[in-house]
């Protein structure tokens, strides 16, 4: 009897810990549940709609489902629909990949007023994950707070002309919403200097192509590093990009700490304070921020970080915290399978055990999320490579029809 | 014809490109897969060809597991004349226009030891039309023809 692994969570760390797993012993039953009916997660909510070359490596999922003998079972909620006790019974193994979603809250007095908004409730919406809140309106002059990559995500999404979503997955809400934003400035803050910010350069680089923004940067100051070097590189080849020409103003300010939110029943700026103490108040119609998630993590059972009880791992942004990206968290993804190998390796042969996922109700398949996708991918509006199918009932119904072949005997 | 398909990945494209173009090409001939990373350059061997399978990333960089291979190779410096390899490239034109970098940087890595490359460096674009193996095996069937009267002729 093959040992059987459940991995919770079909993002890109759930689908690396399987991966690793099926390479090494391609005879295990690997199992990923998701509580959305559709699997991938973060590349399919998270990474930039504008980003399709970085979505490319669910191609390598698909053959976990397709070739490697892995199971999807969607719509499924630990908790609800099956407990975790049930699940570490029926299972030898069980990964919790379950991400870090909640938007980390600025701290500071204002930082509740409406029109602050967290990032992850922006991109989420903007990438039509089924349990968004709808997109607010930003007004005029948006803030953004954050010196990482979901922040120039933001940023360029926010910034660029319709025509530059072409080849996009952005659906068409969105594509409404921003074409309606009325932006015309857009302001990015944040608290360290420029050499420390956590945004790759070659990040900033994607923004010297776009066409319809006046970018200014101030006072950017000095790196020590090679990684802030490049950051400083980069950002000096932005300031004055489409002076004259382009429309939509940007902003990068360095070095300021929010100090409060400010406004009347309305955020109308960001009161921070300058590294010489001094106190500036920076005008803002709306404020997003973008410094980070949070929400539960794993507690480690004494060393391993990975390993929170006999049987139960905790994998990606879940074990790691909200650091780190994709190829991170698959090197992360690598070392936890081996820790899981040799656990399986040193227990003792277990009695077999029965099916709980199979027969639960509601439960979408590999085979059902194949049905959604070929929906997603027939016949896109112009200009875009997929038409998400946004609510769950659409997607749940979609699942479950099935076609004339397959009911045929 | 022994070929050895050598890849450098990053998040796991280039070793899932580099797997199916070695199952793809096992039938007519003995290949071999290995991750870069593990690969010592001294054991390169002139009677077989090298196809080496690289990602891009960050600015135009080597990707993770190519970076040991290439740091052994500035550091120990083989010889490689006699040495014949092909590189086919992954990257995304979405991010940069140094989008071919890795594998522009792991052929001029190998050629600055005297390694002779055979037929054109490809890259293919993740944010583009095609769908990589449709790039890579005609390309690999090309490049081994060329080879053909090369590898192992003038070790």
């Amino acid at each position: 009897m093959s040992r059987r692994v459940a991995i919770l969570g079909a993002g890109p760390s759930g689908c690396f810990v399987a991966q690793a797993l099926l390479k090494a012993r391609p005879e295990l039953q690997v199992d990923i549940l998701d509580r959305l009916p559709v699997p991938y997660g973060l590349v399919r909510y998270g990474v930039a709609a504008d980003h399709q070359g970085t979505k490319a490596i669910t191609r390598q999922f698909a053959r976990l489902f397709e070739r490697q003998g892995a199971r999807f079972f969607g719509n499924v909620t630990v908790g609800r629909e099956v407990t975790l006790e049930a699940l570490r019974e029926a299972y030898d193994a069980v990964v919790v990949a379950t991400g870090l979603s909640a938007d980390r809250r600025l701290g500071i007095p204002g930082d509740d007023l409406p029109g602050v908004h967290g990032a992850g409730r922006i991109t989420r919406a903007l990438y039509e994950h089924p349990d968004a809140e709808p997109l607010p309106p930003l007004g005029a002059r948006p803030l953004i707070v954050g010196n990482g990559n979901v922040a120039i995500d933001l940023l360029r999404l926010l910034a660029k002309t319709p025509e530059e979503l072409d080849g996009s997955d952005l659906g068409p809400g969105p594509t409404a919403w921003l074409a309606g934003s009325g932006i015309e400035e857009i302001t990015i803050l944040g608290r360290s200097p420029a050499a420390a910010a956590r945004f790759d350069a070659v990040m900033l680089k994607e923004l010297g192509r776009l066409s319809g923004v006046s970018i200014a940067v101030d006072d950017p100051g000095t790196a020590g590093t090679e990684e802030g070097l490049r950051v400083l590189e980069a950002l000096s080849a932005l300031h004055g990009h489409g002076h004259g020409t382009g429309p939509r103003r940007i902003r990068f300010v360095f070095s300021r700490r929010p100090v409060a939110a400010e406004g009347e029943g309305q955020v109308s700026a960001l009161l921070c304070a300058a590294p010489d103490g001094r106190e500036e108040r920076f005008a803002a119609t709306s404020i997003l921020t973008a410094i980070g998630f949070d929400g539960e993590t794993a507690t480690a059972e004494s060393g391993a970080a990975v390993r929170m009880a006999p049987g139960l791992y905790g994998a990606g942004w879940f074990a790691r915290g909200p650091r780190g990206t994709i190829p991170d968290n698959r090197a992360d993804a690598q070392a936890l399978a081996a820790v899981i190998l040799a656990d399986l390796d040193a227990m003792p042969a277990g009695a077999p055990r029965g099916e709980i996922l199979a027969c639960l109700p509601g439960v979408v398949t590999y085979d059902g999320w194949t049905r959604i996708d070929a929906a997603e991918t027939a016949g896109p509006p112009p200009g875009r490579c997929r038409a998400k199918i946004t609510g769950r009932a659409a997607m749940l119904s979609l699942a479950a029809a099935r076609d004339e072949k397959e009911t045929q005997p | 014809m022994k070929i050895a398909v050598l890849y450098g990945t990053e998040t796991g494209n280039a070793e899932m490109l580099a797997e199916d173009l070695a199952a793809e090409l096992e039938g007519d001939h003995d290949v071999s897969c290995a991750n870069l990373s593990g690969f010592d350059p001294a054991g390169f061997d002139a009677g077989t060809f090298y196809i080496l399978v690289s990602s891009t990333y960050g600015d135009g960089d080597l990707p993770a597991s190519a970076q040991p291979f290439a740091r052994a190779v500035e550091a120990k410096a083989p010889d490689l004349s006699g040495i014949h390899f092909a590189v086919f490239g992954l990257g995304d034109s979405e991010y940069h226009e140094t989008f071919n970098g890795g594998g522009e940087k792991l052929a001029a890595l190998m050629a600055a030891r005297g390694a002779v490359q055979v037929g054109e460096r490809v890259t293919h674009d993740a944010s583009g039309p095609d769908m990589a193996e449709d790039l890579a095996f005609p390309w690999a069937r090309q490049v081994i023809e060329t080879a053909a009267g090369l590898v192992g002729e003038d070790a």
